[in-house]
């Protein structure tokens, strides 16, 4: 991964160079102006006791909440529901959690925010894909020496380094309460990857969901076994084999790719397991490190460093990752599964995870080490069978435990203003664990799939359970808001949009197998194809002018625009005649703002238990339009925005009339007398009034 | 700029060769001593770290009516005018007197004559002549009092770089084999209620490692039993401040000096050291790595304020 201090600054290069006195005075007096002092604790601040705690629960799903306080089984929630304080809550267009979450930030709709979909495609290479939310800038130019490529970012070099830049746009809420002195804390807000800078030092945020792992992926476990023949790079995960001689194997963990190299490749870290020769024990060393297992144990988060090798008149760097250890079998065949290696907390580097970037060590020096990476789950090693549902169940659980640890320190460490704690085990154990219906799960049996279900609900208990805590200790001191950015359905039936556009002569040829892969097969025909599939609920036209390789011409943009529309509403699933799609958004009427440049033509909204293909998400085409969804990936949200609207609870009755995400950012600033800007399209929840679009 | 880069990493691979060397060469040297030194000191080593190790605990057993901190001030201020009254004895005061009014004297040429370049050069001659026997006789003190001192940091060491486990804590032991040890060999850790065994010792890379937790606080023998020979290695559990051996070794010199608070290993037996992995103790001031700093900072500042009054130059 790269990140944004890559490059050798001239206060580096002077002291790895063989600093002198004041070379190093300079370089700590510059690393101390880089610690800024927080509000909160001493001093009174601009918040005068003022208090706004929001606790962001991914995915909580309206129906579900509604049926267990039914049954009297969320009994905090259901105290907020009884004093009017219980709605359900418009998600975004489409309710992916990246767009919903940026909603909720900015007060405004992707238009303004600019994150439309997870993938979004630069039409300048026609169709290549990228991440929405954060790009990484490779170095573009340095001092090549050697092997080595090492950007030097002073004068007169003034190389620029690689960097990680923050996609979302449009301002979040929390800078003009910064502006207006009231503290905030956030911790693992969602599209805030790498954290936006706080202007005026009011303002603290570790970033969730969209932070990568040191391998620069959302979570790339690494799983050794002796079953294993050959490297395997699966989607989310590498498996590598294992040789055991004398009960010894050696292995090497993959890190992150030395970038001052000018074909930079991955560093390693080897380790030796000594497998017990009759016991279902073994040892796990390297760099100086012992960790002894049983067959079935997890270990506790260990520092691994990385080095990257430097020209031999440098030192060399070192990168430092936290990874878990899990044996799940020792005998017969030795197999370990390694957590995807997460920024260390204590020892941050370069990777920015938090404003200001100190943040971040503060908090492990209180809590130790925990998990960094936005996917704390890991999803990746249930679908791909490495994990059992109960090893995942497990996994989540402690992921969950360590959040409740974090949500202890920033209760601990808050006193007034803004206090923001966002929960990803909702959306990602739901994601593998819902289902709410007889019909026959994916993967599970009948008997597994109850057992399975009923993981979500304890988990909303738990929640119910943390809500009602921080209302106990702070009762009416505090405007307390619970949210989710979306609902939950079953993901039954999967539909291949490219294939769909193909069948029906939009895109061509008729043999297409991809857009992008030529692995795959016949790749597409763009002089002949006027639309395509890109993320999870994203239609481009392939427009002249826009697209690389563009065909369409503006002015049949709208009446193509239109028929694909139709026709797409009308798709019906040939097994039971059920409707596919039930919404079908024009970018150009459902969104406003300066991004709208950005968005898909058309934002296709799947009826519940239905969605786009895991194919068709970054271009492949499939023999079928529909087929079963035959993945431990069982439950999803990203359908039709009607369908799958999130939950608002609050200690105060909400006034407003269908609620959306967008009006919670203009609720917050309102709390604290701070006017809304313009560009915010909600209002506040406590005054009744109709929000007019979720955007 | 290929010219340059050509220069830097052949001069670099050049230096880094020659750094290779040197300590290749390093290690040859100290390992040829440790050989010749061993079969002296380990057995003076034996003797000693008893001695050491009774004068230690007495020592503690007064300081700890005080906070850690207070006695380790108390102690290092102690040390240091100990130090300071030895060296007035060990070292020739009147040469380093005179050694010290030389460099005073040439100082104050160069400054007073800084126009006159034969002086100027005299005098730096000559300040060079003096700071060199200045060294020369502080060297025979400090090498008289490197082997208390060593003995004392030792003793202290024990108490300041290692924490007892605390109960229900989990750490390592490891037992590191002798070569001729046979494979595979049998050690069981009989029960004891100062240690939950959670893994049994697992073999490879020449050691055998436990994974275990602190049971009931206090000081324990652990016994293992190998082959017929039953080793003892001694075991902390508490969350106060207590000596902790953190190794028993065999005999090894470098080893009984780091680890004093035990009897040396038999040489003969399959075992070569057993080492409990205690966490550090937590402490900015006494705490583990930086007492020595501490001790420094406050012996050296005892005997620079002391100076005067005991009449001793250095």
């Amino acid at each position: 991964m790269s990140e944004g201090n890559d490059g050798i600054t001239r206060r580096k290069f002077i002291r790895v160079a063989g600093a002198s006195g004041v070379s190093s005075a300079l370089y700590l007096y510059g690393g101390c102006r880089g610690v800024a002092t927080r509000p909160g604790k001493g001093g009174r601040s601009a918040a005068n006791g003022k208090k706004v705690i929001i606790i962001g629960i991914d995915g909580m799903d309206p129906r579900l909440c509604e049926k267990l306080m039914a049954a009297g089984e969320l009994g905090n929630f259901a105290r907020m529901r009884d004093a009017g304080g219980y709605h359900r809550l418009g998600s975004s267009i489409p309710p992916q959690s990246p767009v919903a979450w940026a909603n909720f930030i900015t007060g405004a709709g992707p238009g303004v925010h600019g994150i439309f979909d997870f993938i979004h495609r630069n039409p300048e290479r026609q169709c290549a894909p990228y991440y929405a939310a954060a790009e990484t800038i490779p170095a573009l130019d340095g001092w090549e020496v050697g092997e080595h490529k090492i950007p030097l970012a002073f004068w007169p070099f003034n190389h620029q380094p690689a960097e990680t830049v923050l996609r979302r746009e449009g301002t979040p809420f929390w800078d003009y309460l910064d502006e207006a002195g009231i503290p905030a804390w956030f911790y693992d807000i969602p599209s805030n990857y790498p954290p936006s800078p706080s202007r005026y030092g009011h303002v603290c945020c570790l970033s969730g969901l969209g932070v990568p792992d040191l391998l620069g992926s959302y979570g790339t476990y690494q799983h050794f076994s002796e079953k294993t023949i050959v490297d395997r790079n699966e989607a989310g995960g590498l498996r590598k084999p294992l040789v055991f001689r004398n009960n010894v194997a050696k292995a090497k963990l993959i890190g992150p790719d030395n970038i001052y190299l000018q074909k930079p490749t991955a560093t390693t870290v080897e380790f030796i397991i000594y497998r017990h020769p009759s016991e279902p024990t073994a040892r796990i060393e390297f760099q100086d490190q012992t960790v002894v297992l049983k067959e079935g144990e997890w270990s506790d988060w260990c520092k691994v460093d990385f080095e990257l090798q430097m020209p031999p008149f440098l030192p060399n760097e070192s990168v430092s990752g936290i990874c878990r250890f899990y044996l799940q079998e020792v005998h017969p065949d030795l197999t370990l599964y390694v957590t995807p290696i997460n920024i260390d907390p204590s020892d941050p580097g370069g990777q920015k995870i938090t404003e200001p970037a100190n943040f971040i060590t503060r908090l492990s020096d209180k809590l130790g080490l925990f998990y960094t990476t936005g996917f704390q789950e890991d999803h990746k090693a249930l679908a791909n069978r490495i994990f059992t549902d109960e090893e995942f169940r497990q996994q989540a659980d402690y992921v969950l435990k360590e959040r409740l640890n974090l949500l202890d320190y920033a209760l601990e460490h808050y006193d007034d203003g803004v206090l923001f704690f966002y929960f990803s085990s909702t959306d990602l154990q739901a994601h593998m664990f819902w289902w709410d219906s007889d019909e026959k799960h994916p993967v599970r049996s009948a008997d597994d799939a109850k057992k399975y279900a009923n993981v979500i609900s304890d988990l909303y208990k738990k929640m119910d359970n943390t809500v009602g805590n921080i209302a106990r200790q702070y009762g009416d001191e505090a405007t307390i808001l619970v949210l989710s950015d979306h609902g939950f359905c079953n993901f039954r039936r999967q539909f291949n949009l490219n294939t769909w556009l193909r069948d029906n002569g939009y895109l061509n040829p008729p043999n297409a197998k991809s857009l992008l892969d030529p692995r795959r097969g016949r790749l597409v025909d763009w002089s002949r194809t006027k639309a395509y599939g890109m993320g999870l609920n994203g239609l481009y036209l392939n427009l002249a002018g826009r697209e690389r390789e563009g065909i369409v011409r503006s002015g049949e943009r709208d009446a193509l625009l239109n028929e694909i529309r139709e026709k797409l509403l009308a798709v019906r699933d040939p097994a039971d005649g059920r409707p596919v799609i039930v919404q079908v958004d024009r970018a150009d009427q459902a969104y406003s703002g300066p991004n709208v440049f950005k968005a898909p033509d058309l934002i296709v909204g799947y009826h519940r238990g239905y969605r786009a293909s895991w194919a068709t998400t970054l271009g492949d085409l499939s023999k079928e339009v529909l087929s079963d969804n035959d993945s431990a990936w069982s439950a999803d949200h990203c359908m039709a925005t009607s369908q799958l609207p999130g939950v608002i609870f609050s200690n105060r009755a909400i006034l407003r009339q269908n609620p959306s995400l967008v009006d919670l950012a203009p609720t917050i600033l309102q709390e604290f007398g701070v006017e809304p800007p313009g560009t915010m399209t909600g209002g506040s929840l406590f005054t009744s009034a109709v929000t007019a679009g979720a955007g | 700029m290929e010219a340059v880069n050509w220069l830097l990493i052949n001069g670099a691979n050049a230096v880094l060769w020659l750094w290779g060397l040197v300590k290749s060469l390093l290690v040859g040297i100290f390992s040829a001593l440790d050989t010749v030194l061993n079969p002296v000191l380990s057995p003076v080593l034996a003797l000693l770290n008893p001695i050491c190790t009774t004068i230690g605990d007495a020592v503690y057993a007064v300081l700890d009516l005080l906070p850690v901190w207070l006695g380790l001030t108390i102690l290092s201020a102690l040390m240091g005018i100990v130090m300071l009254v030895a060296f007035r004895y060990v070292s020739n005061q009147a040469a380093i007197g005179r050694a010290k009014d030389d460099i005073k004297a040439n100082l104050l040429a160069l400054k007073l004559y800084k126009d006159e370049l034969r002086v100027t050069f005299q005098a730096q001659g000559r300040l060079l002549w003096a700071v060199l026997r200045l060294q020369r006789y502080i060297l025979t003190p400090v090498l008289v009092m490197l082997v208390p001192m060593l003995l004392c940091l030792t003793q202290m060491g024990i108490r300041h770089q290692w924490r007892p486990l605390h109960p229900g804590e989990q750490t390592l032991i490891r037992m590191r084999l002798a070569q001729d040890a046979g494979n595979p060999i049998q050690v069981q850790l009989e029960p004891n209620a100062g240690v939950v065994t959670e893994v049994g010792a697992v073999p490879g890379g020449g050691e055998l490692v436990w994974r275990i937790r602190g049971g009931e606080p206090g000081r324990h023998t652990l016994r293992f039993n190998t082959a017929g020979q039953v080793i003892e290695k001694e075991l902390v559990v508490g969350t106060d401040f207590q000596r902790v051996s953190a190794a028993r070794v065999g005999p090894n010199w470098t080893g009984q000096l780091f680890h004093p608070a035990e009897r040396r290993l038999p040489g003969s037996g399959p075992v070569r050291s057993i080492e409990i992995v205690y966490p550090g103790v937590d402490s900015w001031i006494y705490g583990a790595n930086w007492w020595v700093l501490y001790f420094f900072v406050i012996s050296m500042g005892a005997a620079l304020l002391l100076k005067p009054l005991f009449r001793v130059r250095f």
